[in-house]
């Protein structure tokens, strides 16, 4: 697999203070990266460099191969980008607004038309065209600004904090539709608080903290990855020495509570190596699954170091 | 049709907003023409003097708001990362800004100039077509300006973390404009510069001598202001590139001082040849570089760059950087060492300034230079125009006053360039030149907070 984005060694200097300190990573092409990190850790300012909307005071980026330095122009014709504080014009209709995100980021004239009722149904704007941007709500302008950046249909789709001040409904819709761009194979970096939400769709995850990278770099993500070697088991009917038989067994206990135990698979063995030892023991299983690590369990760990 | 320009005519030239515009521009040409109907020439010279005051309300103080506005309303309305990732060029973005964020201004313009004309027509004025292509050249030049004085506040105000906004950038132009007027006409700029042909200029009255050329005032007026226009226009967009995050070879801005150098200079070379015409190029120049100190973004990250750079030999990567005010600067010195190299240094003009305060004056500025760095790259860089503004008013002043108590004349070269100790106003002029470098430098120099 190559690398949509190369970040390497990526330092950013404020008048007063620096906001990013040598940062590095690849992102897939295809993959959906979560940007997770706590305010004022750097995410903003690392996607804007990116972006190629400010130039890092160290080190270089490539986005599809063009560096944001050498190629601005190329880069930003590569992208789209949605900042978390973004503005549309209020006075414009909804079609016009797209009209001129599409013609302004090179749809040309013959193709305009078809590239705004494609947008606009992509996030449920159809029947809104002729709308004033400043009349719609919140959550249908979020969906207008996501209209106006992916009308081009970048290769690269950048989102910083795409789902604040959205409704439960709305946000359902974002994660459709980034799932629904992934699929068709764009490469979206997504940053966000609400870390259950980017469960969803992300495939990878990058946590920033302080302007580094924290938690050792890209992670796999995506419904819950599995964390290591762990499994979670839950018995029935128990036995009182539990614990015992289950060190006889040559088993690690992790954690015991009751009818549930988290167990840690020995090196080499297999999920159903360690289920057929439990039942050939006489123990009843109710429940074997792996430990899934969710990006929040990730993130509150890393946090908590 | 440039998106740009058309996304602007939707906002500012929509059908209801034309329409309002007819009525009001019907109801203002229909009083008067009304009021001058008893006229003994008739209405229509009433019609285009108020079509006059109409341009300049329209086209000069309208269309300028509106240029400069352009660009600010975007960050504000928070829009403008949103442009600056636009697949369009900085010209078509250049251009779509200044004539569609100023075209209904634009079209209620052209009405007071249809009317201006057409009465000097009628009457058979000379120069009836001069004038209405002068008023033109002249918004044209305000409005272009007004683009690029806002692209300039949005560049400084991105660099000093704050957030530009109309009165500050508008306040600054003038301010900054009103600073470099007092500057030119202080002491070291009004000895006999020869700059006589100046008024005849401005005024457009008889004829303008121009490097030993006679030209009518009205022509010449119109096609300078045409040019200067052009190069506004052209500044305007080279700021553009920059925000879109292009490089700009420092080509245009020495190629724009050499034309300013040259059109100054040609009213200096009736009354005192080719030498004046270098110094007076070069004092100009020279003022250029405050401009460009104070123009550019408080950036010693880039600064640094452009450094380690040209420490480095890598002159493609430290061209792109140079800093603004080195250009005429340089230029200066040339120009005020041809002078020397005609004249003889030391030597006095029939009409001109002396070589030697004109060196001394090169001096100040390399020390002004130095104290606006040491203001601007400080800790609080938002408060640095202000900072060094206030620096070179004491310095000038109150060292002024300290110099001529310690001894009249000799002293306060010491502290002015003055020209009756010029050599003493160079050395002195270095050596706090070299003093307010070192001072900077440090500040440049500073690691970020971690």
């Amino acid at each position: 697999m190559t690398a949509m984005i190369e970040v390497r060694e990526v330092v950013y200097d404020y008048p007063s203070a620096r906001a990013l300190h040598g940062v590095s990573f690849d992102v897939q092409a295809g993959a959906v990266l979560a940007l997770v990190g706590p305010n004022g850790a750097g995410k903003s300012t690392l996607m804007r460099c990116i972006a190629a909307l400010d130039v890092p005071t160290e080190g270089t980026i490539a986005v599809a191969g063009l560096d944001v330095e050498a190629d601005p122009r190329g880069v930003h014709a590569t992208i789209g980008y949605l900042p978390d504080f973004f503005g549309l014009y209020d006075e414009l209709s909804v079609r016009r607004a797209l009209t001129y995100a599409a013609r302004s980021r090179g749809v040309s004239v013959a193709d305009t038309p078809a590239a705004v009722e494609a947008a606009a149904a992509r996030v449920q704007l159809s029947d809104r065209l002729e709308a004033r941007a400043g009349e719609l709500s919140r959550g249908l302008k979020q969906r207008l600004a996501i209209a106006q950046t992916i009308v081009h249909r970048p290769r690269v789709l950048l989102l910083d904090e795409p789902a604040a001040g959205l409704d439960p409904e709305a946000r359902r819709s974002l994660s459709d539709l980034i799932l629904s761009l992934s699929r068709e194979g764009m490469t979206i970096v997504v940053s966000s608080h609400i870390l259950a939400e980017l469960e969803d769709y992300s495939t990878q995850m990058l946590m920033i903290r302080d302007g580094a990278v924290a938690g050792g770099g890209v992670l796999a993500a995506g419904g819950g990855h599995r964390d290591g070697s762990r499994v979670e088991v839950v018995f029935a009917e128990p036995p009182p020495d539990l614990g015992d038989r289950l060190v006889a067994l040559g088993v690690t206990v992790e954690r015991l509570e009751g009818d549930a135990a988290t167990l840690v698979l020995a090196d080499g063995e297999d999920d159903s190596a360690l289920l057929a030892q439990l039942i050939g023991a006489g123990l009843k299983v109710r429940a074997f699954q792996a430990t899934r690590k969710t990006l929040e369990d990730a993130y509150l760990a890393e946090v908590a170091r | 049709m440039n998106p740009e320009f058309q996304r602007n005519l939707w906002l500012e030239a929509s059908p209801r907003r034309v329409a309002w515009a007819a009525v009001t521009l019907i109801l203002i040409y229909g009083a008067t023409a009304l009021l001058a109907r008893d006229a003994g020439g008739g209405p229509l010279p009433a019609l285009a003097g108020v079509g006059g005051f109409v341009f300049l309300i329209c086209g000069v103080i309208w269309g300028s708001r509106a240029a400069g506005t352009a660009v600010l309303a975007e960050i504000a309305d928070r829009t403008w990362d949103f442009q600056r990732l636009s697949a369009l060029t900085p010209w078509a973005m250049t251009w779509g800004k200044l004539l569609g964020s100023a075209s209904l201004a634009w079209l209620c313009a052209l009405t007071g100039v249809v009317l201006m004309a057409g009465l000097m027509v009628v009457q058979g004025q000379p120069g009836a077509l001069w004038m209405p292509a002068f008023l033109i050249s002249l918004a044209l030049l305000l409005q272009a300006v007004s683009l690029g004085a806002a692209l300039i506040g949005v560049r400084k105000a991105r660099a000093e973390g704050r957030v530009a906004r109309p009165g500050g950038v508008m306040g600054g132009l003038i301010l900054g404009l009103f600073l470099l007027s007092v500057v030119a006409g202080s002491s070291g700029f009004q000895k006999g510069a020869g700059l006589a042909g100046i008024p005849a200029f401005l005024y457009a009255r008889g004829d303008v001598t121009w490097w030993g050329q006679v030209f009518p005032a009205v022509g010449f007026r119109t096609l300078a202001t045409l040019a200067f226009a052009g190069w506004a226009l052209t500044g305007a967009w080279r700021l553009m590139r920059l925000e879109l995050q292009m490089k700009n070879a420092p080509v245009v801005w020495p190629a724009f001082l050499i034309f300013l150098a040259v059109f100054l200079g040609g009213f200096a070379y009736a009354g005192g040849g080719l030498a004046a015409a270098l110094l007076v190029g070069a004092l100009a120049v020279a003022l250029a570089a405050y401009a460009g100190a104070f123009a550019e973004p408080a950036d010693r990250v880039r600064l640094r760059q452009f450094a380690g750079a040209l420490g480095k030999g890598d002159l493609a990567r430290a061209l792109p950087l140079t800093p603004a005010a080195i250009a005429p600067f340089l230029l200066a010195l040339i120009l005020v060492a041809a002078a020397f190299g005609i004249g003889g240094a030391g030597s006095a003009f029939d009409q001109g300034p002396d070589p030697a305060q004109a060196a001394a004056l090169l001096a100040f500025i390399l020390r002004d230079l130095g104290v606006i760095a040491l203001f601007r790259f400080g800790p609080r860089p938002q408060r640095g125009d202000f900072g060094a503004v206030v620096a070179l008013a004491l310095l000038y002043a109150v060292g002024g006053i300290v110099g001529g108590v310690i001894s009249p004349g000799t002293g306060q070269a010491l502290f002015v360039p003055l020209s009756i100790a010029p050599w003493a106003s160079l050395a002195s002029g270095l050596a706090q030149a070299v003093v307010a470098w070192a001072l900077a430098w440090r500040r440049i120099k500073a690691p970020e907070v971690r």
